[in-house]
């Protein structure tokens, strides 16, 4: 059986963290998402997998080679063009017969993967409180009928959870797929073809993520944090405390007077504390250094970044290679408590949070007692000059003095 | 400037061959072809836009192909003559870009041999000639063949025999590796493939690749194979057509270290140390020529006078530079006088209309331009291409160059009918003209304080450029750049004029760029811009890299690879060009398309 993990997308509503990297490759918990599925398609005994890139593929490749690492087969197909996912999977049709489908951008669970796998002709389906945002599917007791594009009031809360089982019967009706109203040849315009012929059963999900907006990265990455096991590789100082389960990677340090409370994940050669306070659901990527008098909180910083000096970071994403200078503070907290709205290409969302602190990109410098107002968005690059304040959707190579 | 696209993978390679011929289709072309493999070689080929063709093109089932895109250079513009070719059995099928010099000769052991020739290119020899060395192995067979090849080439092929694979060889034209996963490709260009795979192995001279689905071998020039680590290519599709450059002009300006070379390719003979020219150019000549006009417009009658100084000093004929538009109404006609057209597009209406002004009073005419087929070619008596590959850039760069080499080209051919220059003379000449591209790549190479000097020139209101001899038009040409892209007001002059009027303007505030060589004019140079400093103005000279005299004199010095011959207003120009971008680019203006500007100026 193989698994077939659409890769190639560049995930534009993931700006400006896919600037630099293909939406699978974005850190959740020091794991790139990808990896994530891989390792639960592997416990759910898939062995050979078929990753469809596309958008910045040698990062997938030289990250996960051919498999080796994790004793499984890899191979790559270049989607050449993003054309939508029914073309995505058109690119695999010689390279399998009897094989699954998944979305890069999903995180499926290993139970999932197993009914999956099991089931002949199947897809996933999740019961989600507001269906609105996704694709729905209507059903004929277990059998699909028909998927729906987005619609304003659904009619059912089942939706495609965007994990399949196919035969190779389903390029026959890719082939004749019409593009869609977007633009794009859609895998699901495909099955509703192909379920007047062949009956595709409906198999619920229990272990459903999907990450579509930075901010996704967030949920995802505290259930991953809820369910990691301590492992401490780093060294310790005298007078820190450690609460709850964290792994310290390889050549860290961790200087006295910090105080961690799990389950925070600290990579490798990072250097935490003096006197730093490091809160629940935090990811540290490799070579970061989280300083004096620093708090971090819920968030999701990517390698060789430096929060530094008298630093207050709360539910924020911080890219690669960036550096806050003494006294940044980012605000995470409307004081009227009410929903953060964030402007991310242009277009003002509501992110549904009511706790949300910045997004920033790679290689951004702030100056000392700048401040990052909740919800700013902020580009690859930026430099935001010593007390200014960052708000909105900043572009990246800006200057904000 | 024809464009290559070889293709094994799991994809219809019919697709994805006409999708890179689409890609290609920037470079510019005339006719284009196809050959897939399914048992036999699948051909075809058609003359015309490539839309029409992708209409037309039948549904070829297979997963091995090669592509061409052709931009003729010599031979007309024929389905025939359009590649692929096949060989005589109609197994091998071959793409190939360059010149055979040595074609004729191996066209005739050929045919004499029984092989059946359908073209007149010099490309068709190929293919008959792997046939006749093909012993069921595809690249010891090319191996063979392009052992008994003198020129230059890039070339693509597939043969039925062994239908799992490509072989690619290059000399002096381009060929890269697209590395994929179960699939792999060749192309001309990375950007024929860039959308399927952004990893590259580049091909250097003399080597010859195996790729099928899954492995790439590279083999040397002794055909024993090599290891060589991929490249990523980090540009976006959308930048591809620029080569990674952010604009046209920048590629172009980059691109001359090849097109120098390009111009003289087929061109020189280092063996017979003579000048080639075409069968009408050469009939032209040899009537013997008293008196040349050229006529041109813009930076094509800069290039004129250019001209004009290099085919005087080596010939000794008197040549006088119109500009199309008066000449048009008020020049002399001597029905004696070989008159010289000079334009990029070949369609310049001006010029065209000079011509034909020409041509009515008698006078043979003779056109230089960049593009066969276009209407000067047409009303010409004979006509010489520049070679350059298309400019989109409306700012002419790479063109301008290779006019002025097609003017000291023919100098040379008419100073050695005229026996005004030796053999060895000539000889001296060719060797300089190959050193050229190497001279060029030193220019380009200082981009970076070029830019440090362009901060000084961006606020200017107003700016001069002075030369003497051929670094006169040179001057002309390097303000016009400046005014056209950067918008900013420059004016060309011969250095001794300034005393007769210009020194009037000088200000403190008006920047001078002095070309000084290390010539007969070099004293004057230096007593100039000591003029010059005395009214107040910084100076940029521009001078040789061992001029370090010149340091006393100027304020800042850019330099240029020493060369103490003609050729150096060559280098001299690249680096005004690169000047005049790097100021635009820093103000911001808009590069590639100049207000008010065309690229082609087809009106009155």
């Amino acid at each position: 059986m193989k698994c077939v993990i659409l890769a190639a997308g560049e995930g534009k509503r993931m700006h400006p963290l896919t600037f630099t990297r293909p939406k699978v490759m974005l850190p959740i918990g020091n794991k790139p998402l990808l990896e994530w599925n891989l390792l639960n398609a592997i416990d759910a005994g898939i062995k050979e997998f078929i990753f469809v890139v596309g958008y910045k593929s040698e990062m997938v490749r030289n990250y996960f080679g051919d498999g080796e690492k994790w004793n499984v087969k890899i191979e790559y197909v270049n989607q050449g063009e993003p054309l939508g996912t029914a073309h995505a999977i058109s690119v695999v049709e010689k390279f399998v017969k009897d094989f699954i489908v998944i979305c890069g951008d999903t995180i499926f669970g290993k139970e999932d993967f197993k009914n999956i796998v099991k089931t002949k002709d199947c897809m996933g389906l999740v019961k989600v409180e507001n269906a609105s945002e996704y694709g729905i599917v209507e059903l004929d007791e277990e059998n699909v009928v028909k998927i729906y594009e987005k619609i304003d009031e659904p009619f059912t809360n089942i939706i495609n959870g965007g994990i399949y089982h196919f035969s190779s019967k389903i390029f026959s009706y890719i082939r004749k797929t019409k593009k869609s109203l977007r633009g794009e040849f859609e895998i699901t315009d495909s099955i509703n073809m192909m379920v007047k012929y062949t009956k595709l059963r409906g198999i619920f999900l229990k272990n459903w993520r999907d990450v579509v907006y930075p901010w996704h990265l967030l949920d995802a990455n505290e259930e991953i944090l809820k369910k990691i096991n301590k492992k401490i590789d780093g060294t310790f100082e005298k007078n820190t405390a450690i609460k709850g389960k964290i792994i310290v990677g390889k050549n860290s340090k961790i200087l006295s007077g910090s105080y961690i409370e799990g389950p925070v994940v600290i990579g490798e050669n990072c250097k935490i504390g003096p006197n730093c306070y490091i809160r629940p659901y935090t990811s540290i990527g490799n070579n970061c250094h989280i300083g004096n008098a620093c708090e971090v909180k819920n968030s999701i910083i990517l390698n060789n970044s430096n929060v530094p000096h008298q630093n207050y970071v709360g539910d924020s994403v911080i890219g690669e290679n960036c550096n806050l200078g003494a006294g940044t503070k980012v605000a995470n907290l409307r004081l009227d408590k009410g929903n953060i709205k964030v402007v991310l290409n242009g277009k003002k969302l509501d992110t549904k949070r009511r706790k949300l602190g910045m997004i920033l990109g790679d290689n951004v410098q702030t100056g000392i007692n700048s401040m990052m107002n909740v919800g700013a968005i902020i580009g690859n690059n930026v430099f935001i000059g010593p007390g200014s304040i960052a708000n909105g959707e900043i572009e990246s190579e800006s200057k904000i003095l | 400037m024809c464009g290559i696209i070889g293709y094994v993978g799991f994809r219809d390679a019919n697709k994805v061959l006409i999708d890179s011929l689409k890609r290609l289709e920037y470079r510019g072309y005339d006719s284009a072809g196809v050959s897939v493999i399914d048992k036999k070689q699948q051909l075809f080929k058609d003359v015309g836009e490539i839309d029409v063709f992708r209409k037309n093109l039948p549904n070829f089932k297979g997963d091995i192909g090669i592509g061409h895109t052709r931009w003729a250079t010599h031979g007309g513009v024929t389905k025939d003559n359009a590649h692929p070719h096949l060989s005589s059995n109609k197994k091998i099928a071959v793409v190939h870009n360059g010149i055979i010099e040595n074609y004729s000769k191996l066209r005739d052991n050929l045919k004499n041999k029984g092989y059946n020739f359908l073209s007149q290119t010099d490309s068709e020899v190929i293919a008959h000639l792997i046939e006749d060395n093909y012993k069921g192995n595809l690249e010891k067979a090319v191996f063979q063949a392009l052992k008994k090849v003198n020129g230059y080439y890039a070339l693509v092929v597939t043969c039925t025999d062994e239908p799992e694979k490509i072989v690619g060889a290059r000399k002096d034209s381009p060929l890269v590796i697209g590395v994929g996963d179960n699939e792999n490709f060749l192309a001309s260009d990375i950007t024929a493939f860039l959308k399927y795979t952004n990893r590259v192995i580049y091909l250097n001279d003399g080597e010859t690749c195996v790729i099928s689905k899954k492995d790439i071998i590279l083999l040397d020039e002794n055909n024993k194979p090599i290891e060589r680590e991929e490249n990523i290519i980090n540009w976006e599709l959308k930048d591809a057509e620029k080569s990674g450059f952010p604009h046209f002009m920048l590629k172009e300006i980059y691109d001359q270290s090849e097109t120098v070379h390009h111009v003289i390719r087929g061109r020189i003979s280092e063996i017979d140390r003579t000048i080639e020219f075409n069968e009408n150019v050469e009939i032209l000549l040899k009537n013997g020529i008293d008196s040349i006009d050229i006529v041109a417009c813009g930076t094509s009658y800069y290039s004129g006078l250019v001209g004009k100084y290099l085919i005087e000093k080596l010939t000794g004929i008197p040549v006088n530079v119109e500009l199309s538009s008066e000449y048009r109404y008020f020049g002399t006609r001597n029905e004696s006088s070989l008159v010289i057209g000079v334009t990029q597009s070949g369609e310049t209406l001006d010029t065209l209309a000079a011509l034909r002004e020409a041509k009515s009073s008698g006078c043979k005419i003779l056109v230089i331009t960049n593009v066969i087929g276009s209407t000067a070619t047409r009303i010409s008596d004979a006509y010489i291409l520049t070679q350059s590959g298309p400019e989109i850039g409306v700012a002419a760069t790479k063109t301008f160059t290779s006019q002025n080499l097609v003017l000291f080209l023919l100098a040379l051919k008419i100073a050695k009918l005229k026996n005004k220059i030796g053999a060895d003379e000539l000889y001296k000449y060719i060797l300089d003209l190959k050193e050229l591209p190497r001279k060029v790549r030193q220019v380009l190479d200082q981009s970076s304080e070029i830019r440090d000097i362009a901060f000084q020139l961006k606020n200017s209101k107003s700016v001069f450029f002075i030369g003497r001899g051929i670094n006169y038009p040179i001057s002309l040409e390097g303000a016009l750049k400046l005014k056209e892209i950067s918008y900013v007001h420059a004016e060309g002059f011969a250095a001794g004029e300034l005393k007769h009027g210009p020194f009037a303007l000088l200000t403190k505030i008006t920047p001078v760029i002095a070309i000084v060589t290390n010539d007969s004019t070099y004293d004057k140079m230096i007593a100039n811009i000591g003029e010059v400093k005395a009214r107040g103005p910084q100076v940029i000279a521009v001078a040789e890299e061992n001029d370090t005299e010149i340091e006393k004199h100027a304020d800042f010095v850019l330099r240029f690879p020493s060369n103490s011959n003609i050729l150096s207003c060559i280098p001299i120009a690249i680096l005004l060009q690169l000047l005049s971008y790097h100021v635009a680019s820093l103000k911001g203006c808009s590069i590639d398309k100049p207000r008010n500007l065309a690229k082609s100026v087809t009106v009155e």
